[in-house]
Formats: C-alpha cells, sequence, structure tokens
C-alpha cells in the first residue's frame, strides 16, 4: 500500500468502472499508483512511466490516457474505465473474447492498455476495420511478444463482430 | 509409446486456456503482490564507468529509511565461473564493494516505507568516486595498455577460445575465391515490457523471493550460495512474468539484495526496478564483432569459412551461463546449414566497463545468421548467381542427415531445400525479383533479402556439458498427480511467460489420459511446488518439459491401465481413454469414467487388483537423448523500400517457411515466429544501446532506444513443414527462438539489393537506423 505522507492531502471524486469513489491522497499520486495501490486495480501494468509503451493505457471520460503521466488529483470528476470494467458478471466482451480467439496476447502485460486503445477504436469507428486503421490506432501501445499480427487480426474480428 | 486417442489434441489449433486471467486484469505479476508491512527498495547506482568509491555519506536519509552499503554484505556475491582452463573469473558483488565497474551499478541500497520515499531517500545519498580510465570497447579493452577492470587479471579477456575443424587447410585451398568482412551487430536487449521485480520475504527459517524469473530454480541456486545457506531454506516464486526473453534468465544482484535486506530488517522488502535502471542494469546482449571469410569455388561451391569472433561481455561474467556463451555459441553454428567442411575460428569475450551481457532470445545465432547469411549473398553476386539458388546448391542435402557440421555439431534432420521450393512457389519468387529489378530501374530503391539457417533447440546434457558452464542445463522435470475427481494437475519445471505452455503441456501430457484441456492445470514457478529443472530458455520447454509430462503421463496411464482391466474384466490391450473415459474395444457399455476410475484408485484401495498401490502421481525428468539438441530449420525473405532522402527503411513483407518438428499447437507457433520476427526486425532497423567514450549509456528511455511499432512491424507470413525430430519425445522441436534469429540477415540483404541499382555496396551492420542507410547510400553512389 503506497501511503505518502505529505503535506496538503488532497480529495480526489471519480467514478471507476461506473463505482463512484472518494478517495484522500497526496497531490504527487500519479493516477496510475492510486487506482493500482488503493483501489486495487492491478490491470493496470506499468512498462516505462514516461508515457511511452502505454501499458498502463485507461480511458478518462471515454478518451485513452496513460495513466502513468496523469496525476490522481487531476482526475477528479472523472469517468474512468480500466480493464477491470470491459468483462461483465465474469464473462469476456466481445473484444476479450476475439483476443483470445485469435491468439492475440502472449505474456498479457500490454494486454490491458491494448484492450482499452482497442476499445476507444471501436467506439470511435463503425464497420469492419482496415488493417492500417487498426496499425494506426495501435501504434502507441507497444507489444514485444506477438509482433501485433495476431493483435491486429484480433481487434479487426471485434469490428466485424459488433456488425454481425 | 504411441497414443492413439481421439480426438487428438497435439496438432489441434486450440486457443489459450491462461487466456481470460490476462484479459481482465488478473495477471499475477509481482508487482501485484502485496505482503503485510512491506517496504520499498530503491537501489543509488554508480554514474561512472570505472570508479573508486572514496566515501558514502548516509547522513541525509530520512528518519526511518534503511541503507545498506558494498562494506555490508561484501561477503555475498553471485558467481558466474567456467569451468574452462584459463577463465578469468571475478565475482559479481550484491553492491559494489570499493569500486565500480559500470554506469548503473548497484551501490547502496535504501530502503522505505513506500517507494515515493524510498526514491526521495535514495537522492540523499551522497557518494564520493574517484574516476578511473573507462574501457568502452573491446578494441581498447584488448590492448597492450589498457586499465585492467579486475585489477588481479592478467588481461581484460574472459577466456581465448579457438577451434579448427579436420581438413581445413586443404578444404581452403579447394576454395581459391574468397569474399570477406566486418559483421558488426549492435548492442541492445530483450526489453520485456515488464521491468525486473523482486518481492522478498524472510520469515521464520525460509527466504521467500517472489522475482520476475524464467529461471525460478536456478535463482534459487544463486541466492543459496549468495547467500551461503541451504537450499532448503530458500524458496523462489516465480508467478506471471510480462515477458522474458532471456533479460530474466540470469539470476541478479537486487534479487540477492532484497533477500538480505528483508532479513537484516525483519520485514518484506518490495523492489520495481524502473526503465531507466533496466536500460543500466538488466542485462544486454548481442553485441558481436565477426571478422569473417568464405571461401568457394569458380562455380560457387563454399568450401570453407575462416572468422574470429569478438563479444563485448561487459563488466562482470554472469550466473549460470558465465561470459563465454556468445562466443561459444556462435563459434558452433557459424558455419550454419550449409555443406562444407573446412572451419576455423577464433573468438574472444572481453570484459569493459558495460552492463554484464546475458541472454536474448536466439543467443548468438542472430548475429552467426548475419555473417555466414551476408557472406553468401557476397559470393552469389560474386559469382553472379541467383541468391536462393546458391543457398540451395550449398546446404546440407536432404540424404546427408545426420550431418556432422563443420562446427562440430551433429544436425538431425530437417527439410532446408524443400523449404526453398516452397517459399519459390508460395511467394512467386522469380516474379518478385524481375518486378523488384523493373521499378529500380524506374528509380525506386526496392530490394528483397533472405535468410535460411537451422537452429540447435533442447540441447541437453551432452551440448551444456561441452560448454564449460558451471551448471549443465541437462534435463527438465515434470510431476504429474491425477486426483480423485479425474483431474490432472502437471507441476513444470520450466516457467511459461508468454509462450503458452499451460495450453501445449496440457495438451501433449492429457492427450496420453484422454482428458480434455478442462480437466488439466499446469502449474510452474515456485520451488516449492515444482520438482528441481533449469528453467524456460534456448527454445527447451516444450521439448523437455512436456517430454517429461508426456512420460508421467503414460506412467499414470498403465497404472490406470491395470486397475481399470481389472474393474471392467477386461485386458489391458483393449482398452480406449476417451474424454467420457475408459472403455473397452468393442463392448461400448463395459465402461468406467475417469472420475470414476480415479476416485476408487484413491478412496477404494479394497476394490484395488492385487499389487496396485493407491494414488495416480508420477515424476520424470527428461533430457531428450543423446541431448546434443534437435534442429528446426526456417527460410525468411523479405522486401523492403528505402527512402533515398531519408535512409529511412520501409518493410513491406515478410514471410517464414519453417520446420519446428510436430507441432502440438499451430496458433502458438505462429505467435511465437511472429513475435520473434518482430523482436528480429528491432534487432536489423533500431535497438541499440549506445555508449559514448566514457562509458556513459546515452539510450536510457523509449525514446532514444526505439522497440518496433505495429507501424513498424509488417503482417508475417507463415507456411510449416513438420519434419519430425528422430530424437525427441513426439517429434517435437524447439521453436521459441528462431523467429528472432534471421530479421537482421534478411533486412540487410534486402537493403543492399535496393541501393543494387546506385552501386555496390556492402552491408555489414545493424541496426539500419536512417544515418546508417545514407551512409550506405552515399557509399553505394561513390562505388558506382
Amino acid at each position: 500500500m503506497i501511503d505518502v505522507p505529505a503535506e496538503g492531502q488532497v480529495t480526489v471524486e471519480f467514478t471507476v468502472n461506473g463505482v463512484h469513489h472518494s478517495v484522500e491522497t497526496s497531490p504527487r499520486m500519479l493516477l496510475a499508483d492510486l487506482l493500482r495501490e488503493r483501489l486495487g486495480l492491478t490491470g493496470i501494468n506499468l512498462g516505462c512511466e514516461h508515457g511511452y509503451c502505454g501499458a498502463c493505457t485507461i480511458l478518462v471520460n471515454g478518451e485513452s490516457v496513460r495513466s502513468c503521466l496523469m496525476l490522481a488529483a487531476s482526475a477528479d470528476g472523472a469517468e474512468i474505465t480500466t480493464v477491470e470494467g470491459l468483462s461483465r458478471n465474469g464473462e469476456l466482451n466481445p473484444l476479450q473474447q476475439s483476443f483470445q480467439e485469435a491468439h492475440g496476447l502472449q505474456c498479457g502485460f500490454c494486454t490491458p492498455g491494448m484492450l482499452l486503445t482497442a476499445t476507444e477504436l471501436l467506439e470511435g469507428t463503425e464497420g469492419p476495420l482496415e488493417e492500417d486503421q487498426i496499425r494506426e490506432a495501435i501504434s502507441g501501445n507497444i507489444c514485444r511478444c506477438t509482433g501485433y499480427v495476431f493483435i491486429v487480426d484480433a481487434i479487426r474480428r471485434a469490428s466485424e463482430r459488433r456488425d454481425a | 509409446m504411441t497414443i492413439t486417442n481421439e480426438p487428438r489434441l497435439v496438432g489441434a489449433r486450440v486457443v489459450r486456456v491462461e487466456d481470460p486471467r490476462f484479459l481482465t486484469g488478473k495477471g499475477r505479476y509481482i508487482a501485484n503482490h502485496v505482503l503485510p508491512g512491506m517496504r520499498h527498495a530503491r537501489f543509488v547506482r554508480s554514474p561512472f564507468a570505472h570508479a573508486r568509491i572514496t566515501g558514502i555519506d548516509l547522513s541525509g536519509l530520512p528518519e526511518g529509511v534503511a541503507a545498506f552499503t558494498g562494506q555490508d554484505w561484501a561477503e555475498y556475491s553471485i558467481e558466474g565461473t567456467s569451468r574452462y582452463e584459463g577463465f578469468q573469473a571475478a565475482p559479481m558483488p550484491i553492491l559494489a564493494v570499493d569500486k565500480v565497474r559500470f554506469v548503473g551499478e548497484p551501490v547502496v541500497m535504501v530502503v522505505a516505507d513506500d517507494p515515493y520515499t524510498a526514491e526521495d531517500a535514495a537522492e540523499t545519498v551522497l557518494v564520493d568516486y574517484e574516476p578511473l580510465p573507462a574501457v568502452t570497447s573491446v578494441e581498447q579493452a584488448l590492448r597492450e595498455d589498457a586499465p585492467l577492470i579486475h585489477e588481479d587479471w592478467t588481461s581484460n579477456l574472459f577466456v581465448p577460445r579457438a577451434y579448427q575443424s579436420p581438413g581445413y587447410e586443404s578444404e581452403k585451398a579447394a576454395g581459391p575465391l574468397s569474399v570477406q568482412g566486418r559483421f558488426i551487430n549492435g548492442r541492445h536487449s530483450g526489453v520485456p515490457l515488464e521491468n525486473r521485480a523482486v518481492l522478498a520475504e524472510v520469515r521464520d527459517d525460509e527466504i521467500v523471493v517472489r522475482t520476475a524469473t524464467q529461471i525460478p530454480h536456478l535463482v534459487k541456486t544463486a541466492i543459496a550460495n549468495a547467500m551461503k545457506v541451504p537450499e532448503n531454506t530458500v524458496r523462489v516464486i516465480s508467478p506471471d512474468v510480462g515477458g522474458g526473453f532471456g533479460v530474466k534468465a540470469q539470476a541478479y544482484p537486487e534479487e540477492v539484495a532484497c533477500a538480505l535486506a528483508s532479513r537484516a530488517l525483519g520485514v518484506p522488502v518490495k523492489w520495481l526496478e524502473d526503465r531507466r535502471e533496466h536500460f543500466l542494469a538488466s542485462h544486454h546482449a548481442r553485441d558481436h564483432v565477426h571478422d569473417a571469410s568464405l571461401h568457394f569455388t569458380e562455380e560457387g561451391r563454399i568450401t570453407a569459412l575462416t572468422a574470429t569472433v569478438h563479444t563485448d561481455m561487459g563488466a562482470y561474467s554472469v550466473f549460470p551461463w558465465t561470459a563465454t556463451m556468445d562466443t561459444g555459441m556462435a563459434m558452433g553454428i557459424l558455419p550454419g546449414p550449409y555443406k562444407f567442411t573446412g572451419y576455423k575460428v577464433e573468438g574472444y569475450p572481453t570484459c569493459t566497463n558495460k552492463v554484464p551481457f546475458g541472454a536474448y532470445r536466439g543467443v548468438a545465432r542472430p548475429a552467426a545468421c548475419f555473417t555466414i547469411e551476408r557472406l553468401v549473398d557476397w559470393m552469389a553476386r560474386d559469382r553472379g548467381i541467383d541468391r536462393l539458388e546458391a543457398r540451395r546448391m550449398n546446404l546440407v542435402q536432404p540424404e546427408d542427415f545426420p550431418w556432422n557440421s563443420a562446427g562440430g555439431l551433429v544436425y538431425d534432420g530437417g527439410s532446408l531445400v524443400e523449404s526453398i521450393d516452397v517459399m519459390k512457389e508460395w511467394i512467386d519468387y522469380d516474379g518478385l525479383v524481375a518486378r523488384q529489378a523493373e521499378q529500380r530501374k524506374q528509380g525506386r530503391l526496392v530490394g528483397l533479402g533472405m535468410a535460411i539457417f537451422t537452429e540447435q533447440s533442447a540441447h541437453a546434457t551432452e551440448e551444456f556439458s561441452k560448454r564449460g558452464v558451471p551448471i549443465v542445463f541437462g534435463y527438465e522435470t515434470a510431476t504429474l498427480r491425477l486426483d480423485s475427481t479425474g483431474h490432472l494437475t502437471i507441476a513444470a519445471s520450466i516457467h511459461s511467460h508468454g509462450q503458452g505452455l499451460e495450453t501445449t503441456l496440457a495438451q501433449f501430457a492429457g492427450e496420453v489420459l484422454g482428458l480434455p484441456l478442462d480437466r488439466v492445470k499446469v502449474v510452474f514457478g515456485d520451488t516449492n511446488q515444482v520438482a528441481y529443472g533449469s528453467g524456460t530458455f534456448a527454445s527447451r520447454s516444450a521439448v523437455l518439459a512436456g517430454g517429461a509430462a508426456r512420460l508421467a503421463a503414460v506412467d499414470i496411464r498403465r497404472k490406470l491401465e491395470k486397475i481399470a482391466a481389472h474393474l471392467l474384466e477386461a485386458s489391458e490391450e483393449d482398452l480406449i481413454f476417451t474424454e467420457e473415459g475408459v472403455s473397452v474395444k468393442g463392448s461400448p457399455q463395459s465402461n468406467v469414467t475417469m472420475a470414476e476410475l480415479c476416485r476408487i484408485t484413491y478412496q477404494r484401495p479394497d476394490l484395488l487388483p492385487e499389487g496396485v498401490t493407491p494414488t495416480l502421481e508420477a515424476s520424470r525428468t527428461y533430457d531428450a537423448p543423446p541431448g546434443q539438441g534437435t534442429f528446426t530449420n526456417a527460410l525468411h525473405v523479405g522486401t523492403v523500400e528505402v527512402d533515398p532522402g531519408t535512409g529511412q527503411v520501409t518493410l513491406d513483407n515478410y514471410w517464414v517457411v519453417e520446420d519446428c518438428g510436430v507441432m502440438i499447437n499451430p496458433l502458438i507457433v505462429e505467435g511465437q515466429i511472429h513475435g520473434g520476427v518482430a523482436q528480429g526486425i528491432g534487432t536489423a532497423m533500431f535497438e541499440e544501446m549506445i555508449y559514448d567514450e566514457d562509458g556513459q549509456l546515452l539510450t536510457t528511455t523509449f525514446m532514444d532506444y526505439l522497440l518496433p511499432t505495429a507501424k513498424d512491424v509488417p503482417y508475417i507470413g507463415t507456411k510449416h513443414l513438420e519434419t519430425p525430430s528422430p530424437s525427441t519425445e513426439g517429434g517435437l522441436k524447439g521453436m521459441g527462438e528462431g523467429g528472432a534469429i534471421a530479421p537482421g540477415a534478411v533486412v540487410a540483404g534486402a537493403v543492399e539489393d535496393a541501393l543494387s541499382e546506385l552501386g555496390r555496396v556492402w552491408v555489414s551492420q545493424i541496426p539500419l537506423t536512417p544515418e546508417r542507410v545514407l551512409r550506405y547510400i552515399h557509399e553505394a553512389k561513390e562505388n558506382g
């Protein structure tokens, strides 16, 4: 548990995966650390902590955000979605199912960030997606295991599935 | 033994059973482990490549923060000592004592209540250094007057190696023509997305170290040796690991430091490496310079190879591989898949003031493949032969197997020549080459490159015994328990961190018992839970742990056959194992479910046949005899376009024809190939650890050290050939590393081809960054 002793605690109120939270924290606390350590949302993986690798990507008000670069205090009032918010009642959602079917993950460390980036892409588009569109959208998420081939397949499969 | 159950699980393209936990954010990475009272560590690292420590001032530490220095732990170290005669050894300290030998070496460890405070506290530590001249290249290290990195050594060389095949001189003379060059592979590493991570807890008499490692038992051995305690007091747990690629296949000082700090403080101590530390202290790899000449006849028949291998091994020899690993591997495999027999090679693993050098997917084979394949391309150009045909005529031919290679290895089989035929037809090679030649005439810098290789995989006792390593990584172990509900647990000594072994081991062993995947669980990573074995590296886990698991499954099956035959009053040979249970051939109504059979075995010993004991457990080790490795092969072809203005290379297509023997799961095989190729594209085009002349590492973020993105890696096509291994259980061959071996040679060949219209150029250095490509463009124009 990170419990930072610092002057002037701040109170942050936000909704995470549909649940309202009010958390008192240090002004320097990073959003990723707060969500991981205080709310137990350990699906957020930290790969570089300088905003490059994309593993810690979450959705803040529907837009993909590097949670390692955002202070918790600046998320006050936000609506946040993490990977824990994707599946419902223990069932994989269609995007998650597509990743399993297409073998779109190996070690799993980039997977939550990749899923949330793909969620943003799917929510902002209609119809089956082209390979180039998908590659462009995930170009800010590093995967070191898959060579991206099956991740692209998985997202395309999900885009076809939503219109079926 | 032959298992003929239906449905077959081996060969089935089934989805991975481990996926749901990763897809729902429930990966069990070290960072997610929390223990009561846990405190957090931060390391103060050396800012100098080579310096004496003249003082450490801890007076500025905030209250409640603990600190340790090298003096506190001077008696402990990690030893990576080779058995080769004349090897110059140096223990790797836990924290530097008196002297630092690379930028990033841990000097002071601070432990605080939370990681933010630990980071602040580390900033208050003042260390005085007296800088010494830094040794930052192999060339400099081997000069007579070079400063000694380890003062009691006679030079900066770990140990020189040499090998000459019988008949080298006459074979060399038989090939009056030659091409030669200096082949350079930049320093880089596996860079898993999860940094290293450790959580150590010393409780009662047990030292429990949770660490992100590929080799839990070997790390346990290293910690026990370092701390001078019996092995049964150390337990290593490596749960989910966010990528390894070899970086996490060494024992590290930070693992021992966390255990020592936890013992001293009486609380659990956690350390999560940050990305900058990963560049500065996680082991580097790949840094090879080869000087090599290929000797051949007028017809283009290769007769001999002469080579010198230089590797920049950094400041310390690593455990368990030692500093000889890459040089030795390169020396063995440099002749590649070719049939010539004349070979002379020297190897110089050299000590420098850089991060120690460890394993990375492919170990030395990418560099070896680069050298031999570039030479073959140059020979083909010299002789005016098509590059694929030049390869075909020099390959080990189907009738030659088993082939005693010029490098002293036994190639046990494969489909080298067939892979050329399959590739040519698949990609319409002749048409593609003709179209590109046309496009080049119109001014476009397009080109095609290729590389063919054979890869030693699953090498065990015989091979590692030759290599002089302190531990002979001979075998893996699997313990199987079929429980009273008819569910199987496979406890394996390997580790799975992306390779899908939770699925493939279940397929390979579960099939023997007719069990569906949802009744098989694979556990690994906890040394108290699995029997001794080495871990996951060297394309061996499916072959060795799979072999062990399958043999143990057969043991259990034999016992079940006795019991079922007794219960069903049938003969053992007439039993069929299916998902429904065990039935008798010809009379399906005579059957027993697996759950019932298992329940009886555990809970009704009174019903068992005479002489059959209760419980269903079996443990096997497997070393894939004869233990010299089983050889896979692959042919990679890629096409590029080079931007003449910027030197930017775009990789347009990439195709792989590969043969890894019998496939347990083609979906997973393809995933491994894609991932390996993507990392090889990093090797070829992007990734390089760059040091300045003072030994400062200049590439310490993802902005300076580029990883391939989804925009850089093209669609990768794969085609499989399946030549069963003649020696391994089930005919499997290892395939985890292969994808990473060829891309450097492929891209270099393609860029050279793309520049051919401008003039003749010899592309011999990777990564092919835009700056280097511009230099080659300039050179091509000069040469005309």
